[in-house]
């Protein structure tokens, strides 16, 4: 018995060890291209090399604004992640708190809005953004940051993952609650937040990811070469007939580093039994 | 109370990115459509850091000589970005945030110019005929008005490694006035002395198979923009040349442009058959600079009228007629890469560019061999060269054309018939054709 | 959920009580849910009609007009949306269960409590998610190319080379291979975080019942995931249907439109082709249309015991 047990132990970490190998190599190759330069890193080359420092300063003064490009992507980022946390989720407790035959219809309506390929939304969205800021509200028209965050807050996405989650909600708490006379806003933020708090952190990461490599949308909507995103300026150095890709891949690490923060002060919150302490 | 503090956080969090929101757009909308009301501001798109952008930066600094009033944006954006950008505005008809002048590939002006009549600016006034070269002319005329003004050349031609030639058993000479045939026979001693492959191939990129039409004066569509598939001998003795190169082993097959690059810069090939902007990318090699030399495109010999010379890619300038300053954008050009030599002139040092401006033959930096080709005065030759491409009528949709031929190919190198592949591929080139027109 | 016995009893000892809460649950539920649909009606919905409308038009930008059927008789005469389809359906068919069990087999193991260097090995195996496509494909290529890492080992046991990115079977196992690669992690997130709304008082009954890994895994943590492991399932699917990244990057949809997907394919007839929305928009809604049925068929398998 106890054998067996460290066989199907070991069995076990060495799974995790290559399944983290392989997941991590090129991310770890994408490191030591950032310190190589184009042709060595067209060539494959698997060593550190000696050309980070040269790259970086390529990348912020290649005249394609990575610096300000950062601060829009992040903005653009913590905005939406923000708003669409607190939008879906809200969302994803309401079609679960009760549930009747018209409500399942509409949500069924509203997972309609995840197939349909964004290319062939494009055109249209464009010209109500265009008339909308043609009819005198530029506030909300396009080449605002409106445009690119508000198509983004509220996805059926979200709202789906929030309401299975919100499946296995204990709901006994719920009953005691309602019977000592909160209303269903205080129940909300009083417990339902708290108790969900790895669903948030797993939407919060998927989010934010999503909004941070958006691309089509935000390359479309946005006029102003000021306000691009990170990813738009990425794309401009990758189409040049002989793309530096060590500089480029220098501005991928430096692109990765606040989706993999915030993965990383996330993770922590899946942390088996949540929920037994919360109660 | 754990929740409380949660709650609070997100709401002023929202709160606070909310209003900055809110501000950020207001004023920024504001100074974009100032912007726009200024006539004397020029944007320009192109989407090379180290080509054609630096070419408009040049010409904004030879321009602000002669206007200085004027104030010149030169944004840099990704090619596929612009056509997306462009594909979205004219569609829409919206031609907010769109640049004055943007630069704009051969193969697509065709299809701006039919599909979506009156965005561009007529440019007759600003690019004189007989100063530009002809093949690149006719890519940007539609009823006898010429809508851009011609920048670089796509001439095409054989670079190639003169050591591994040598090895071969071949010189420098026998690489002039070359033919397919020859072609082919070299790279067969090459690969027998050498172990390296001729040339690399990328199924998904016909290039090659575009410069072996164009020398003949051929397309996929003919000069009325109808299909041109089943019958077209050029295309047939183009696929027959490049079975041959492939079944005669002497070639390498890579996928996407940088395994192409690399094999070149990895020493895995002894040749690229390429437009002369290639050249940037065999540099990237410093290590094998006075290995490399130039030799004009081989000729197709079975084929009637096929000629030493072709042409792969090239871009041009256009005006966006309904964006704000149009008067200021045409007379940047026509200040500028419609005339001034020494600005055409001073590009050929600086990136490498070969002009199709035909004064520009007699520059200084034009006339300057190159060290990394041998000593060569590549950018002479070249544009020798681009005087005897045959000009041909690239149609409106040389890419969803292209995207089918990939499987003809395809099918051919895998055996199927020639003639029985472009028969079928003929049929679904007229839909394409009917549905873009 | 109802099912448990001290709320069914509470419930009924309040019989008036009932309907009344009944009544406020209800208004406060589409409270809940009004701003959501409002957002979604406005910038999903309504372009979507005027997505619609474009699939009848044809010609180009001001001169569009009705062309009825046009768009969707060339469709089926398209030999290239028909690639994309079957290629499309053989990454679906494929990948997806692939990815999916992989990700709910780490789910478990990493949710040990007991597991040493869990933090390292979440980061790890989330990672491919956030490692650019640039970086992925260029590295992709390096390994997988006709003399890459790959066949210079094959080389070496005395196998013969695989032609990875120009042959069209095997650039398509080179598709599964990086989106099973790349979205593992990502699954991992949603089954990781659904584990942990599961109660441990559960598990450590069974523990006392001498529950072993495989029984623990079938019998409670599966069926109590159900809903999230629908959610992966539909999402997934979804995904696989509007795969483009992948491919784009990877292969450009070569050898061949060997590898081509239909949100490639859509694509490229707005943006690589000559623009052809109309068309491009009569492609997207066989997308929906498909989508849909595959949603219903795995909602109807998946989603009963829910109910």
């Amino acid at each position: 018995m106890k054998k067996a047990n460290r066989v199907l132990l070991t069995l076990k970490y060495l799974f995790l060890i290559i399944a983290s190998f392989i997941s991590v190599f090129p991310f770890f190759w994408m490191v030591i291209s950032a310190t190589n330069n184009a042709r060595e890193v067209n060539a494959g080359k698997l060593t550190f090399g000696t050309h980070f420092a040269e790259n970086l300063g390529n990348l912020f003064h290649s005249g394609l604004n990575f610096g300000p490009a950062l601060g829009n992507s992040a903005l653009i980022a913590a905005i939406t992640t923000v708003l669409a946390l607190l939008i879906s989720s809200v969302a994803g407790y309401g079609f679960e708190i009760f549930r009747n035959k018209v409500r399942d219809r509409v949500f069924n309506i509203l997972l309609l809005s995840m197939m349909v390929p964004f290319c062939a939304l494009m055109i249209p969205l464009y010209r109500m953004f265009s008339a909308a800021g043609k009819a005198g509200f530029t506030g909300i028209g396009l080449n605002t940051m409106f445009s690119v965050i508000v198509p983004y807050i509220c996805t059926a996405f979200l709202i789906f993952f929030f309401r299975q989650n919100t499946k296995s909600f204990p709901k006994d708490i719920l009953e005691a609650a309602r019977i000592d006379g909160l209303n269903e806003m205080k129940i909300f933020t009083h417990m339902y937040m708290p108790v969900m708090k790895s669903t948030y952190a797993a939407g919060a990461i998927i989010t934010f990811m999503t909004s941070w490599n958006n691309y089509l949308w935000t390359l479309v909507a946005l006029q102003d070469p000021q306000k691009r995103t990170v990813p738009l300026i990425l794309s401009a150095m990758g189409s040049s007939y002989t793309p530096d890709y060590g500089m480029i891949m220098t501005g991928i690490v430096i692109a990765t580093l606040p989706t993999g923060f915030l993965f990383f002060m996330m993770q922590k919150h899946f942390v088996a039994g949540m929920i037994g302490s919360v109660k | 109370m754990k929740g409380n503090r949660i709650v609070a956080a997100i709401l002023s969090a929202a709160m606070i990115v909310g209003m900055t929101a809110c501000s950020g757009g207001g004023a920024n909308t504001s100074s974009a459509a100032a912007n726009s009301q200024t006539a004397d501001k020029l944007t320009i798109w192109a989407w090379d850091d180290t080509f054609n952008v630096k070419a408009a930066n040049e010409a904004k600094e030879a321009y602000a000589k002669i206007n200085p009033d004027a104030s010149v944006d030169v944004v840099s954006m990704a090619q596929n970005d612009i056509v997306a950008k462009l594909n979205t505005a004219f569609e829409s008809g919206n031609m907010d945030g769109m640049p004055n002048i943007v630069l704009i590939e051969d193969y697509r002006i065709q299809n701006y110019l039919k599909s979506y009549p009156g965005v561009l600016s007529d440019l007759s006034d600003v690019t004189k005929p007989d100063k530009f070269m002809d093949y690149k002319l006719k890519t940007m005329t539609e009823e006898g008005k010429v809508y851009g003004v011609p920048f670089d050349s796509g001439a095409a031609c054989v670079f190639y490694r003169t050591d591994l030639i040598e090895q071969a058993g071949y010189k420098a000479s026998d690489m002039e006035n070359l033919t397919w045939d020859k072609f082919i026979e070299i790279g067969k001693a090459v690969k027998a002395k050498t172990g390296k492959a001729m040339l690399y191939i990328d199924p998904s990129d016909l290039g090659l198979i575009r410069m072996l039409m164009q020398s003949a004066g051929k397309w996929y569509v003919d000069a009325d923009g109808k299909a041109d598939i089943a019958n077209n001998a050029a295309l047939k003795e183009a696929l027959t040349i490049y079975k041959k190169m492939e079944s005669e082993g002497i070639t390498i097959t890579t996928s996407g442009w940088d395994a192409g690059v690399s094999a070149v810069n990895e020493s895995k090939v002894a040749t690229a058959v390429q437009g002369c902007w290639y050249a940037s990318s065999i540099k990237k090699a410093a290590d094998q600079s006075g290995k490399w030399a130039v030799a004009p495109f081989p000729k197709m010999s079975n084929v009637s009228g096929a000629v030493n010379a072709s042409n792969c890619g090239g871009a041009s300038w256009y005006v966006i007629d309904k964006v704000p300053g149009k008067d200021t954008a045409k007379d940047f050009l026509s200040k500028t890469f419609a005339s001034d030599t020494e600005l055409l002139d001073n590009l050929c040092k600086d990136i490498s560019l070969v002009n199709t401006y035909k004064d520009v033959a007699s520059g200084k930096n034009v006339n300057t061999p190159d060290a990394f080709f041998s000593s060569q005065p590549i950018y002479k030759n070249w544009n020798d060269w681009t005087q005897n491409i045959p000009a041909v009528n690239y149609g409106t949709s040389t890419y969803d054309i292209e995207s089918k031929m990939t499987e003809a190919v395809q099918s051919i190198i895998n055996g199927a018939s020639i003639d029985d592949t472009l028969k079928n591929t003929q049929t679904e080139v007229e839909g394409i054709v009917s549905a873009a027109g | 959920m109802s099912g448990n016995p001290n709320t069914v009893a509470k419930q009924r000892q309040n019989q008036p009580n009932r309907h009344s809460l009944e009544k406020r649950l209800n208004r406060w539920g589409w409270i809940f849910v009004s701003l959501s649909i409002v957002l979604i009606t406005i910038f999903v919905f309504i372009p979507m009609i005027g997505a619609l409308i474009m699939s009848f038009q044809t010609g180009k930008g001001v001169n569009m007009h009705f062309g009825g059927l046009t768009n969707y008789i060339r469709l089926f005469h398209d030999q290239t949306v028909g690639k994309a389809l079957g290629n499309t359906f053989v990454y679906l068919i494929f990948q997806v269960p692939v990815m999916l069990i992989l990700a709910l087999i780490i789910s478990v193991l990493l949710n040990d409590k007991n597991l040493k260097g869990r933090t390292f090995f979440r980061v790890a195996i989330f990672l491919p998610c956030i490692t650019s496509l640039v970086s992925y494909s260029l590295i992709m290529k390096s390994i997988f190319s006709n003399d890459g890492i790959f066949n210079q080992m094959l080389a070496n046991i005395g196998l013969s080379p695989i032609m990875w990115t120009t042959d069209p079977f095997w650039a398509k196992v080179l598709i599964i291979i990086s989106i099973t690669w790349r979205w593992t992690g990502y699954n991992m997130i949603f089954y990781l975080s659904g584990m942990q709304n599961i109660e441990p008082s559960i598990y450590e009954a069974a523990e006392i019942d001498g529950a072993n890994f495989l029984q623990k895994l079938t019998h409670m943590t599966i069926p109590l995931l159900k809903p999230i492991i629908l959610f992966t399932t539909i999402t997934s699917t979804i995904g696989t249907l509007q795969l483009f990244d992948e491919v784009q990057n990877i292969t450009q949809g070569g050898p061949a439109n060997g590898t081509i997907t239909i949100s490639q394919y859509i694509y490229n007839l707005c943006f690589k082709y000559t623009p052809n929305f109309g068309y491009a928009a009569a492609v997207a809604f066989i997308v929906v249309a498909l989508t849909m049925l595959l949603s219903i068929i795995q909602m109807k398998v998946g989603g009963k015991e829910n109910q």
